[in-house]
């Protein structure tokens, strides 16, 4: 049983959605949850954050977690869904990476995402600009959604 | 204790791009470093998605002039992944080809740019003078220089003609003899030695901290490199060692930089050898992209460059996020220029090889009141400008 069949029985509670190709896993994790798998993802798979993607569909806010196997080449992304639009938030994985703090604080300044536990939540490429101003863009807001 | 600040950027001589970094020192020792991005405005993530899948390779082309070949290459990768295109073997070679030719010019830019950074011209004129004759194969194979226009959704757009293969491979044999020699020049300078090692330490637990990627987490002893772990195009069936070294200073990211030539030039005189017995076709026609998400990545110079592609089954994507190895690499300053003098801070800030135009890629600013002129860019570059000043001078 490689890794990712391992990681899949153990969190099998706790994640949906799960999507499998290419070497590529997909899967949504409860925000409750999401520190515990992030947590094993570094510290037993001894993965790598490659990047975080925020994204805006009609229904949600949601950001998509990119974690590298660098052993095996197999990437881990879980996907945290945010319903409330208009104030998305959820837990910061700086405490477990810190890697992770400037594009908490990329995806903070364009999608308006609060990250709880972010040591420093400022304007990273923005400047004095207003937050989250790249989610109201209606030219975004218009696009069909794919699910 | 008396500390004081010194600011380098966002317009500084060694910063071809505008960067802005503020050292707090105690005497001659940096404590402290503040880094401070978002002063290019950019717009290659939101413009993409306004752009066809092959007109997005020419707009990713554009980010970096350095990597032009390694952006393209991550984004044809994700959007490959999506629908599990193959490609044809020959396109394979002929990509691996290039993006290593790419490697050999990028490292050897970077080595006289480390030269001229330290005061060596002599360096720098070498390490120049010979990255010309691996810009002039990419005219004869591209028709540029630079912005080669290859890659293509299922393979590449040009074929190297086989008749150019023994010409090309002429040039290959007289850039490797020169680079033994700038090796062995390296290798034997005490001045080099004198002035990097030691410096600017990047341990190998702050690199996995910073998730740092390429030769500069490869010089603190990670063996990461996404040619091995996650073989794309011909690297797979290609011979070559991942370079690793364990001092994690600047002295070891040039080695490393200078070896990896050498691996690269390997791998391209296999990709010539196969190119030349090898004779199919170099793009299969793919009509549609299916609806789904891909990841696409490439070991570029500086390390690996990451593309996730989402599509919805039209021609275009509806998210398209771009990380170059420069947005996980340039936040190690804070662990190597820590209680570095300042004369070593700045070499330290170079030896990670940073890409700012790649590192702001995705900046774009829309009005939430839906003006679009109340926050334009010439706007925003002249508040930007006005309170640097205002700083500078205490206002």
């Amino acid at each position: 049983m490689d890794k990712k069949e391992k990681f899949l029985q153990k969190f099998e509670s706790k994640i949906e959605k799960i999507i499998d190709k290419h070497e590529r896993l997909y899967f949504n994790v409860k925000n409750e949850d999401f520190l515990e798998v992030v947590n094993h993802l570094i510290n037993d798979l001894g993965c790598r954050l490659s990047t975080a993607t925020g994204m805006e569909t009609y229904h949600h806010v949601e950001v998509l977690y990119h974690f590298s196997h660098d052993e095996s080449g197999q990437y881990f992304c879980p996907r945290v869904i945010m319903p409330d639009k208009n104030n998305p938030t959820m837990n910061s994985i700086t405490q477990l990476v810190i890697g992770a703090e400037w594009i908490e604080r990329e995806i903070h300044d364009f999608w308006g995402v609060n990250f709880i536990g972010h040591p420093r939540l400022e304007p990273l490429m923005i400047g004095d600009h207003p937050k989250g101003a790249e989610r109201k863009n209606q030219f975004r807001f218009k696009r069909v959604e794919h699910e | 204790m008396n500390k004081n600040v010194i600011p380098v950027g966002p317009f500084h001589p060694l910063l071809e791009e505008a960067e802005y970094f503020t050292l707090t020192v105690d005497g001659e020792t940096v404590v402290d470093i503040e880094l401070d991005i978002g002063w290019m405005h950019r717009g290659h993530e939101f413009i993409s998605e306004q752009k066809t899948f092959t007109q997005s390779i020419f707009l990713v082309e554009r980010i970096c002039g350095i990597c032009s070949t390694s952006h393209p290459l991550a984004l044809v990768h994700a959007i490959e992944d999506v629908d599990n295109i193959e490609i044809p073997e020959r396109a394979a070679y002929i990509r691996t080809l290039i993006g290593e030719l790419e490697r050999i010019h990028s490292h050897l830019l970077w080595l006289g740019l480390a030269g001229h950074f330290i005061g060596y011209d002599t360096v720098w004129m070498w390490a120049w003078k010979y990255r010309e004759p691996v810009l002039e194969m990419f005219e004869v194979i591209s028709g540029n220089r630079n912005h080669y226009g290859m890659m293509r959704v299922g393979g590449v757009s040009k074929d190297v003609e086989p008749a150019k293969i023994s010409e090309l491979a002429k040039n290959l044999d007289m850039i490797q003899t020169k680079l033994e020699m700038i090796a062995k020049a390296v290798n034997d300078d005490p001045v080099l030695k004198s002035r990097l090692k030691g410096v600017g330490v990047l341990t190998k637990q702050a690199a996995i901290d910073f998730c740092a990627v390429g030769p500069t987490s490869r010089a603190s002893g990670i063996p990461a490199d996404v040619r091995k772990t996650d073989p794309k195009d011909a690297y797979g069936m290609v011979d070559f060692k991942v370079i690793v070294l364990q001092n994690g200073d600047v002295y070891d990211k040039l080695v490393l930089r200078v070896l990896e030539t050498f691996e690269s030039i390997k791998i391209v005189k296999q990709c010539l050898d196969k190119l030349a017995e090898n004779n199919s076709p170099i793009l299969n026609d793919i009509k549609e992209i299916k609806p789904g998400e891909g990841i696409g990545r490439y070991e570029a110079p500086r390390g690996e460059v990451f593309h996730y592609v989402r599509t919805d089954g039209t021609n275009r994507p509806i998210r398209h996020k771009v990380r170059a190895p420069s947005y996980v690499n340039i936040p190690t300053f804070q662990a190597s220029c820590k209680g570095i003098p300042i004369a070593d801070a700045l070499i330290t800030l170079a030896a990670v090889d940073p890409c700012y135009c790649c590192t702001e890629r995705s900046l774009k600013f829309i009005d939430i009141n839906h003006d679009p002129l109340k926050y334009d860019l010439l706007k925003i570059s002249r508040e930007k400008t006005e309170s640097f000043r205002r700083q500078i001078n205490g206002l």
